[in-house]
């Protein structure tokens, strides 16, 4: 009985002790408002995706020659504000251990500069333009693959930055270190399929959604499409939902809410979606936490205003431009408003393949079999929202701080606003996208010249997917009618 | 049939006794081998001004040269260096020290083992004439030590064949440096370790070969973090390739605090200053002594700067003093206690000062972002502050007689030469040499060679050490030869 009393202590201490080093989940310390909560805080990512946070600080260190120049992490295009201890998009959270995951900020905060010497000029909900996240998603895997991937090598580098205890050198050592390799090396057998060759790349400032979103939630098999798509803009998300209104590229989802959740699962949030619904009572409060999180988000993303030009803008010319983006002179072609205003009869809606005729590969990574698998997966998580869907063509979103969404096209295929009133004949066919430094003139990133070229990533319209037709109206306008509408679009 | 099982003989009385002498035997040598191995003593020191001279910052613990190799080395191989001894680097012995200011001791495991601290950079020598006895001051930039060429000197050694234990340690029991065990352990463990370490030392410095040769009393302050965070050097841009830069004074950091500090004001805080400076002299976030680079950043506060030592003329002084209130004053202080002034400590832009751009953009935004990691495990002493600037700052001219030669990159020889305009002054001039020159205001410059010993010289054409900038109108590069005159006159009395 003695002996039985002293076994059950003995237990119930290794399970103190393994949820204390392991599971014990501490609260992010507070953040000064809500963009800088959307910058760095978590989304519930670190349970499933979480990468230990000395093994994810070191391993820039450990692998320079998997990382595509100087700069650690910053060389991936990440937004990193001075001061910082993590880059924009990523969060810190300690559960056991501290922990390293990413955010919606990952792909949805951006930066500008005025000039090369100037400093980044950070913009909440901006599409991460100049982030190449598939790059980075391949470091992880070619240092999961390397045989320096071992607690020796790794352990030598970290304890050049911190002391560790000698209980966490050996949880180091023998646990966090090994199963961190393989649940990277898990992950990029999952990846697998963006690394066929010749297949198209991401590039910066993009990814592949629907691939994503199809081979993680849905059991469909690997099949031959590829919809390399940018990150949107998320600001003033007030102005998408409605009755009949669509997000995503190709009106995918019909609410910001279900946007939100499935592109926060996507990134590993909790709940795990293999835990079904009546497991233990804990997972209840993780998935209530989450869904409250995504509420949260909603509403403050509903309210966040899009940026305001930060150049000079000829009011005149611009008042100019206002009547022929209203299109009271120019015929139904030239009539940017009623696709693109809000509330109008065309916005937020599906303008079918046939008349917008852009790329369609996009369009054609989705399908209804795939919607109707990760409605259902969703529900077995518990979580209720409105269903995805499947559709034939692009939406039509309003033009808020459009300046900062450039490249343009849903696939990035046009560097500035000019060349999308170019007829596409005349659009570039190879610039390089991810370098800041903007241009006020064409009104979108300088995409040529040595400094692009260091900084971005050439993006080829030739490549499947990143073709660069369709969208053709306004391209038939005068000079002077372009540059008028221009000058008004910068005000949007 | 099997043999009757033999009682087992009792043990006999002495060799119990035998087993008790061993026990107590090994029990002694575990406890002295415990607290000989797991020693960690800096050698310390009561006054503060030695402390700065040769306490430790840490940086031995993860750095450390063992002290009998480093007495050994420049006996084993005096033909990688310039002269006798590291004194021919410039390194400055006092009277009876075995060991040159700047370079500290603390025994790490049983070993003896130095490093350099603070002092190696931030003291220099002054000599009224060449028939002198040097003053050794601290807080001044060293104007003497080239530790570009110990770094090189370092790599060749690791390099020789005659480096090896068993050419060390003879030497080693020679110059009684150590004891056998020690001896021994170096012999066959210490000599290859230090070699493998010099060799990715060696690698890790590389990136020196695409600058300037740096001379004494210069260096590059932000190519080596990036070596430290691993950046793929071979990948850096051409133009943050040079950074060299000329060691600044220290003194009076009470009155610097909030300042954009560097020579591109990149950091505002004091402390985060000192803890990047002190990755300099080895120590790592987790082996910093914080309590000896507290007590030395105590010290600095206010530590000042000596008095000009030579004959001021009191009435040309007075004279130059309101030529130094409207050209100068707004950024480099009331006067070299008072630093009021709106722009003092402010960075002006490279556009504005057009002063060489290198040592600017040596430093990157992607270093600044990463730097933002360093000390995460100890989170009140993380880097907050590394700011990406545009310019150079302008700083307190405190001691102002002692920081010769000029500007960030030391391309000027003297003050006078810095108020000519930049076609004026000198193209190539010698640095290193300690004697001072009263009527230009810096050290002579025009000296090759002293003795045996040649000194620097600087090319001013050579990318990084442009002389130019600093100069025009608002500059007091044309101000008259009379107003020149006072004005240095009155800058003596800083």
């Amino acid at each position: 009985m003695r002996w039985l009393i002293a076994l059950v202590a003995i237990l119930c201490l290794v399970g103190v002790f393994g949820w204390y080093k392991f599971f014990r989940e501490v609260p992010q310390p507070p953040f000064a408002n809500e963009g800088e909560r959307f910058k760095y805080g978590s989304i519930g990512a670190e349970n499933t995706r979480g990468i230990p946070y000395w093994i994810w600080v070191v391993l820039p260190r450990v692998f320079p020659d998997f990382v595509p120049g100087p700069g650690g992490y910053k060389a991936f295009g990440v937004v990193w504000e001075p001061g910082q201890e993590i880059p924009v998009g990523f969060s810190k959270k300690t559960i056991g251990f501290p922990r390293i995951a990413n955010n919606c900020a990952i792909c949805h905060v951006g930066t500008w500069r005025a000039s090369e010497s100037d400093l980044p000029h950070v913009v909440v909900g901006a599409p991460a333009h100049t982030s190449n996240l598939q790059s980075m998603i391949r470091f992880l895997t070619n240092c999961a693959a390397d045989p320096r991937f071992n607690a020796d090598t790794l352990l030598a580098q970290i304890e050049r930055e911190t002391k560790l205890s000698v209980v966490d050198r050996l949880i180091y050592r023998f646990a966090l270190i090994p199963l961190t390799r393989s649940a990277l090396q898990k992950q990029a057998t999952q990846m697998a399929w963006m690394n066929r060759p010749g297949w198209p790349d991401w590039g910066k400032g993009r990814d592949d959604p629907m691939n994503l979103t199809k081979y993680f939630m849905t059991s469909q098999p690997v099949d031959n499409t590829t919809g390399q798509a940018d990150f949107p803009s998320v600001w003033n998300l007030k102005i998408r939902n409605g009755d009949g209104l669509f997000l995503n590229w190709s009106c995918d989802t019909p609410a910001v809410i279900s946007v939100l959740i499935d592109s926060a699962l996507g990134l590993g949030a909790a709940p795990d979606p293999t835990v079904p619904l009546d497991t233990l009572n804990w997972k209840f409060k993780r998935r209530a936490w989450f869904v409250n999180r995504m509420q949260e988000l909603d509403a403050y993303l509903s309210d966040l205003a899009p940026p305001a030009y930060p150049f000079p803008i000829d009011a005149a010319l611009a008042a100019k431009g206002k009547v022929i983006y209203a299109g009271e002179t120019n015929g139904p072609a030239g009539k940017c408003v009623s696709c693109h205003d809000p509330g109008q009869a065309h916005t937020n809606r599906l303008i079918p393949i046939a008349d917008i005729g852009t790329d369609r590969n996009r369009m054609d990574t989705w399908n209804q079999a795939a919607a109707d698998q990760a409605n259902e997966k969703v529900k077995e998580i518990g979580i209720i929202r409105p269903n995805m869907v499947k559709q034939e063509g692009y939406q039509s979103p309003p033009l808020d701080g459009l300046w900062m969404r450039a490249p343009y096209l849903h696939n990035g295929s046009v560097p500035t606003l000019s060349d999308l009133l170019a007829p596409v004949k005349d659009r570039p066919t190879a610039f390089h996208r991810g370098y800041d430094v903007y241009d006020p003139a064409k009104v979108g990133f300088i995409t040529t010249g040595d400094a692009a070229a260091r900084d971005g990533w050439m993006e080829d319209t030739s490549v499947r997917g990143n073709g660069n037709q369709g969208h053709t109206y306004g391209t038939e306008l005068s000079d002077a009618d372009k540059i008028a509408l221009l000058e008004y679009l910068k005000t949007l | 049939m099997p043999a009757e099982p033999q009682p087992p003989t009792p043990p006999r009385r002495c060799c119990r006794w035998v087993c008790w002498f061993a026990g107590i035997v090994i029990a002694v040598l575990v406890v002295w081998a415990a607290a000989r191995f797991t020693s960690d003593k800096p050698v310390t020191y009561a006054g503060n001004e030695d402390h700065f001279k040769y306490g430790s910052t840490g940086g031995e613990r993860s750095s450390g040269i063992p002290y009998s190799i480093w007495m050994a080395l420049p006996e084993l191989f005096p033909q990688y260096l310039p002269g006798k001894g590291l004194q021919s680097l410039g390194f400055l012995y006092e009277p009876g020290k075995d060991l040159p200011i700047g370079v500290s001791k603390r025994r790490v495991q049983g070993i003896d083992r130095v490093f350099l601290n603070c002092a190696v950079c931030h003291v220099g020598s002054v000599r009224d004439t060449p028939a002198s006895a040097p003053r050794f001051i601290v807080g001044m930039p060293s104007n003497t030590v080239d530790l570009q060429g110990f770094e090189r000197f370092l790599s060749a050694v690791a390099l020789d064949k005659d480096f090896t234990g068993d050419r060390i340690a003879p030497v080693i029991k020679r110059m009684g440096t150590d004891d056998w065990l020690n001896r021994e352990l170096i012999r066959y463990v210490g000599v290859d370790l230090m070699r493998d370490q010099l060799v990715s030392l060696r690698q890790m410095f590389s990136f020196m070969d695409r600058e300037p040769v740096f001379g004494p009393g210069r260096f590059d302050t932000f190519n080596p973090p990036k070596v430290l965070l691993n950046f793929r050097m071979d990948m850096l841009p051409p133009e943050e390739w040079v950074g060299v830069c000329n060691f600044p004074s220290i003194w009076h950091q009470r009155l610097r605090e909030g300042m954009e500090l560097h020579w591109d004001g990149n950091n505002i805080s004091v402390d985060e200053r000192n803890r990047s400076a002190a990755f300099g002299t080895g120590a790592l976030p987790p082996t910093l002594d914080r309590a000896s680079v507290r007590r030395t950043a105590n010290w600095l506060l206010d530590a000042a700067p000596p008095p000009y030592p030579y004959p001021i003329d009191a009435a040309l002084a007075s004279k130059g003093k309101p030529v130094y209130a409207e050209y100068c004053a707004r950024c480099h202080g009331a006067s070299g206690t008072d630093f009021a002034g709106d722009l003092v400590g402010k960075v002006t832009p490279i556009d504005l000062i057009k002063t060489d751009r290198h040592r600017l953009d040596s430093y990157s935004f992607a270093l600044c972002v990463n730097q933002g990691e360093l000390y995460a495990a100890y989170p009140a002493e993380r880097f907050q502050h590394f700011r990406k600037t545009d310019g150079y700052a302008n700083q307190p001219l405190d001691g102002i007689w002692l920081r010769s030669p000029y500007l960030h990159n030391g391309s000027v020889p003297n003050l006078w030469e810095l108020l000519e305009p930049a076609s004026k002054r000198t193209a190539t001039f010698f640095r290193g040499y300690d004697v001072y020159d009263q009527k230009n205001v810096g050290f002579v410059a025009n000296v090759s060679h002293e003795n045996e010993k040649a000194f620097f010289p600087l090319d001013t054409t050579l990318p990084g050490n442009g002389n130019y900038g600093h100069e025009g109108k608002a500059f007091g590069t044309e101000l008259s030869e009379d107003s020149k005159q006072a004005l240095i006159e009155y800058l003596k009395t800083f």
